[in-house]
């Protein structure tokens, strides 16, 4: 007999004894069971025990081990019927509470930052736009200068930025970014068009610290550089973003109004319906001839637009956080809310 | 800026409601910031954008306005009468910083009566929030909140030698403003002097010396221009910013600037009386002329995405001020106006094409072109890490990245170097652009121990920058983890994430001592010979540095490293048939033997048949296994491809694997 063979005849015997003990609703009844696959010179389980011999050598220990195993559920099942019948038709079983706690298994969780930047990334890919990363500590071209922002507009006040120290003179200093769209710089200059990215992470700037304040912050910025590429696309886009991450089933618009940013001509805020209002989402425009011409695109031949969000904001808004120093605090009560 | 309804009256109608006046302000440009009722007038308070000083006065909310309802604008022309004897024999202005003053303009009444302003004017200043002091001083407001060029009155009998010297200040020059505060000027600064000394910071502040008081009778009436550049630095560095200052900085119109000094004339003649000198002081560098601009049509329409008729873009532009020279099918060129500096390119003009003609134009519903993207491998070995540590209980810190220097030197596996400092702190005392992880992470296990917080479990994904000479500094994403159990459950979890992220990559440790680390339990992990990162135990010392009290496990991983032994796509291995065989084996070896090099012994000597291998524990017993040795239980899993193992083959690995221990390692199978 081969190993399958007697397991599988092992396995159907326990079936076939715990159905017969089961059945069985009285005393009598259940020792005819007993005898039937019990009995100790002619039960079932004495004859398979018999069949045992027939397994080829090798097998005997694996069979011989399940042979027990059998055994000794058959004979529990035998003594769990006869407790029963003993105590009239109640079967016992151990007490057990089902409104006990069930054991816990600790899960972690993201940052809510991570998890709205995670949504955002996961939309903007769907509509087309690849998320790319750059570097935090930049040089004067990739924040300042590429972006249409000369050496004397106040956005690069020393007051306006973390300057490295080390720097000698403001051209060559190194910095914190202040705004990601210094990895579109970067993007650019080693790409030629269409470019269809987004670019996000840590930018800096110096706010003190308050509920609505903090000096190190995440912004998404997404690029669409290509022929034809118009302001209606950029409002198109927005509006197909705001209706993923915010819509649902309301039907969900965007507005534009005017606004004034080195990098961008025209210059718009962007603001989405809202709760029956406007809620800002961030700032938006086409982008300026002269970044184009400084990453050496042609300002005839393409054109493209920009937008950024700030995370933090959108994050806040959505989960009703009122002190953006929480989300810095890492208190584990707050990040196991997300 | 807030503009008073009342005051925008006489200058445009507005037959529209407030509400659909700041609506379409703020949809053109002007973003309503609030609205408040005083007394009888409304102020709106607007903001403006940096381009746009044109609108940081009524004249210019009036015209955009204009435009917008295609209304008249009523622009007063101020002639006020001269009577005295010409300006310039009584007075004189020398400009010796011209690239700090492109134009400076000089009137002089004598004889003015100063007194209290009629209510009128002492109504417009209040709806805008400024405090009535006397006639001359509130008509210079009037003035500048009108047309945006701020105006100084200096009493005149209070300059001395009957001189104006524009000039830098000299070296340790010191100034009293109208403020009563001394200030010692910065090099470079631009002052208005007299004879003798400084009598205003120009462009943002007069001096106490020649204030306008109630005893003063002749009054020299300042409307000039200052460099932007400079009339921020010097408000900046002496912390003096006002109404003049912020107009200043972001540029007056060139050619307003007579017509505020006359405006400012007519105003004091009518309400402080006096006699106006003939003529005006106007030292003036050239100003170079506006260049036409070309704007294309077919340009709207490719940037805008929607097209316009030639009529629209003429008048649009017209209306707001640019003076057409040409026009045909194809383009119209344009001269903007002298009181709109930003309008310089085509680009320019095609915005304010579009912001007058309204955003609201433009649809929202292109059909924007379908484009495949693709996700990097870093964001897909991010995921993979996240979704291990989440389901390994470890919840996402997010810590500052600058550090206070004193965290510097707690531990620093990656780099020696001296940290990158931000001339500003960051936050509080924290200048360093940190080079680990691990202090910020201890930092949040010390809040939360705070605060009570039974489980600390955290992880953070950051970068470090470790500083090049010459370069960027080499930014590295680093995953740090920190924990409340040991040194191997820690362990394992790194190991869980070497599984998601490289499954079959070989993890190996090497003892590593740090003085934050607990000795002998801390380790440098390497992933296929390269640092993969640090491991270990935190010391006593550490735990002092930090202020924790209970005991805590840190890890800090190289992504780059995890990332470049990602396997990004996984193929399948078949499935053997056969059933696997187990043998459980208690080697007893030196204890400096790790169990990595019985592990690698294992590996090489069970051949192909070995499936896993399972580390049980180490036993040590000085009297039953002797001084200096353990005992290593294992279990090993084999399995063949093609057959069902039998015991004799089983015990033959299980052998050759005993025989190589006493051989290589002088380990023998415990009886």
């Amino acid at each position: 007999m081969s190993l399958p063979e007697f397991l599988t005849s092992l396995d159907s015997l326990a079936e076939q004894a715990q159905a017969a003990f089961t059945s069985a609703d009285s005393v009598e009844s259940l020792e005819a069971a007993r005898i039937e696959y019990l009995g100790a010179k002619s039960g079932q389980v004495r004859q398979v025990q018999q069949g045992l011999g027939k397994v080829a050598k090798a097998d005997k220990p694996a069979a011989g081990k399940r042979f027990n195993e059998v055994k000794c559920l058959i004979e529990s099942a035998l003594a769990k019927a006869q407790q029963q019948i003993a105590a009239g038709s109640e079967e016992v079983v151990e007490p057990f509470d089902v409104t006990l706690p069930g054991r816990p298994s600790r899960v972690g969780h993201l940052h809510p930052i991570t998890q709205t930047i995670r949504e955002m990334k996961d939309i903007m890919g769907r509509l087309g736009f690849t998320a790319v990363e750059g570097p935090e500590i930049e040089d004067d071209w990739h924040n300042f200068e590429a972006l249409n922002i000369p050496l004397s507009h106040p956005a690069r006040d020393p007051l306006d930025n973390f300057y490295l120290a080390t720097a000698e003179k403001l051209e060559k200093a190194l910095l914190l970014r202040s705004q990601t769209s210094t990895v579109q710089i970067r993007v650019m200059e080693n790409t030629p068009p269409p470019v269809r990215i987004i670019s996000l992470g840590r930018v800096y700037r110096p706010d003190t610290a308050d509920a609505t304040h903090y000096p190190m912050f995440h912004q998404i910025e997404g690029l669409l550089i290509d022929r034809g590429v118009t302001m209606a696309d950029l409002k198109s886009v927005l509006r197909l973003f705001c209706q993923s991450y915010f819509g649902g089933e309301d039907k969900v618009h965007v507005r534009f109004r005017p606004s004034f940013f080195p990098f961008t001509e025209p210059s718009v805020e962007v603001d989405m319906n809202w709760q029956g209002g406007w809620m800002e989402m961030g700032g938006a425009g086409m982008v300026d001839p002269n970044v184009l011409r400084a990453v050496g695109y042609d300002p005839e031949e393409v054109t493209g637009f920009a937008f950024g969000l700030g995370v933090e904001r959108i994050c806040m808004r959505q989960h009703g956080i009122t002190d953006i120093r929480a989300l810095y605090q890492n208190d584990v009560r707050f990040l196991e809310q997300f | 800026m807030i503009v008073s309804k009342n005051w925008l009256t006489e200058y445009v109608d507005l037959p529209m409601s407030v509400d659909e006046l700041t609506e379409r302000l703020t949809l053109t440009g002007l973003n309503l910031e609030g609205v408040e009722t005083i007394n009888d007038d409304t102020a709106i308070d607007l903001e403006v954008t940096s381009n746009r000083p044109d609108c940081l006065g009524h004249i210019g909310v009036a015209r955009e306005i204009s435009v917008l309802w295609q209304q008249d604008l009523k622009k007063p022309a101020p002639e006020p009468r001269a009577a005295g004897s010409s300006v310039d024999s009584q007075t004189s202005v020398t400009v010796k910083a011209p690239e700090l003053c492109p134009r400076y303009t000089a009137r002089l009444i004598r004889g003015v009566k100063i007194g209290p302003s009629p209510a009128w004017l002492v109504d417009r200043l209040r709806s805008l929030k400024i405090a009535a002091i006397n006639n001359v001083v509130d008509i210079s407001n009037f003035v500048m909140m009108e047309c945006g060029q701020p105006l100084h009155t200096f009493d005149f009998s209070k300059i001395a030698g009957q001189k104006i010297i524009v000039r830098e200040s000299n070296p340790g020059e010191k100034f009293t403003a109208i403020n009563h505060q001394e200030y010692e000027l910065e090099p470079g600064t631009c002052v208005i002097a007299d004879a003798n000394r400084a009598v205003a910071l120009a462009g943002v502040m007069g001096g106490a010396d020649t204030e306008v008081s109630d005893e003063t009778t002749d009054i020299l009436i300042e409307a000039a221009d200052f460099a932007p550049l400079s009339v921020r630095n010097t408000a900046r560095r002496h912390s003096l910013h006002s109404d003049s200052s912020y107009r200043f900085e972001r540029g007056v119109d060139p050619a307003g600037i007579d017509w505020a000094s006359r405006r400012c004339c007519e105003l004091i003649l009518e309400l402080a009386g006096g006699e106006l000198a003939a003529d005006v002081i106007d030292i003036a560098q050239p100003v170079a002329e506006r260049p036409t601009i070309k704007l294309r049509f077919s340009e709207l329409p490719r940037i805008l995405g929607i097209e316009f008729s030639a009529d629209t873009v003429q008048k649009i532009l017209t209306e707001l001020g640019c003076e057409e020279t040409h026009l045909c099918d194809q383009c119209i060129k344009v001269v903007p106006p002298s009181w709109r500096a930003d309008l310089t390119r085509e680009i320019d003009l095609i915005e304010e094409v579009a912001r007058i003609y309204g955003y609201d134009q433009i649809p929202e519903d292109t059909g924007v072109k379908m484009v495949a993207s693709t996700r990097s491998l870093e964001d897909r070995v991010l995921e993979q890490v996240r979704t291990t540590l989440t389901a390994t209980g470890f919840d996402e810190a997010m810590t500052i990245s600058a550090v206070d220097r004193s965290w510097v030197d707690l531990f620093r596996p990656w780099s020696t170097a001296e940290p990158l400092v931000t001339s500003t702190p960051v936050l509080r005392r924290a200048n360093c652009l940190r080079q680990t992880l691990v202090p910020s992470l201890l930092a949040a296990r010390r809040t939360n121990e705070t605060l009570s917080n039974p489980i600390i479990e955290l992880f953070e994904i950051a970068d470090i920058y470790l500083p090049q000479a010459g370069k960027l500094p080499d930014e590295r994403r680093i995953l740090c983890l920190n924990s409340g159990s040991g040194f191997l459950e820690l362990k394992g979890v790194v190991e869980a994430i070497v599984a998601a992220v490289a499954p079959g990559t070989e993890l190996t440790a090497a003892e590593y001592s740090a003085q934050l680390l607990a000795t002998n339990r801390g380790a440098e992990l390497s992933l296929t010979g390269h640092t993969l990162g640090y491991l270990g135990e935190v010391s006593a010392w550490g735990q002092k540095q930090l202020d924790l009290r209970g005991e805590t496990t840190i890890a800090e991983i190289d992504l780059g490293a995890l990332i470049s032994a990602a396997v990004a796509i996984r193929t399948v291995e078949p499935l053997s048939p056969y059933p696997p065989v187990g043998r459980d084996l208690n080697v007893v070896v030196d204890e400096k033997i790790p169990w990595a090099e019985v592990e690698q012994l294992v590996r090489s000597g069970s051949g192909s048949l070995l499936e896993e291998i399972v580390f049980q524990e180490v036993y040590r017993d000085s009297e039953r296994l002797g001084a200096g040795k353990k005992s290593l239980l294992f279990s090993i899993q084999l399995r063949s491809a093609d057959q069902t193992l039998t015991n004799e083959q089983a015990d033959e690995v299980r052998d050759n694997i005993v025989a190589a221990i006493s051989k290589k390692l002088g380990g023998q199978l415990r009886a």
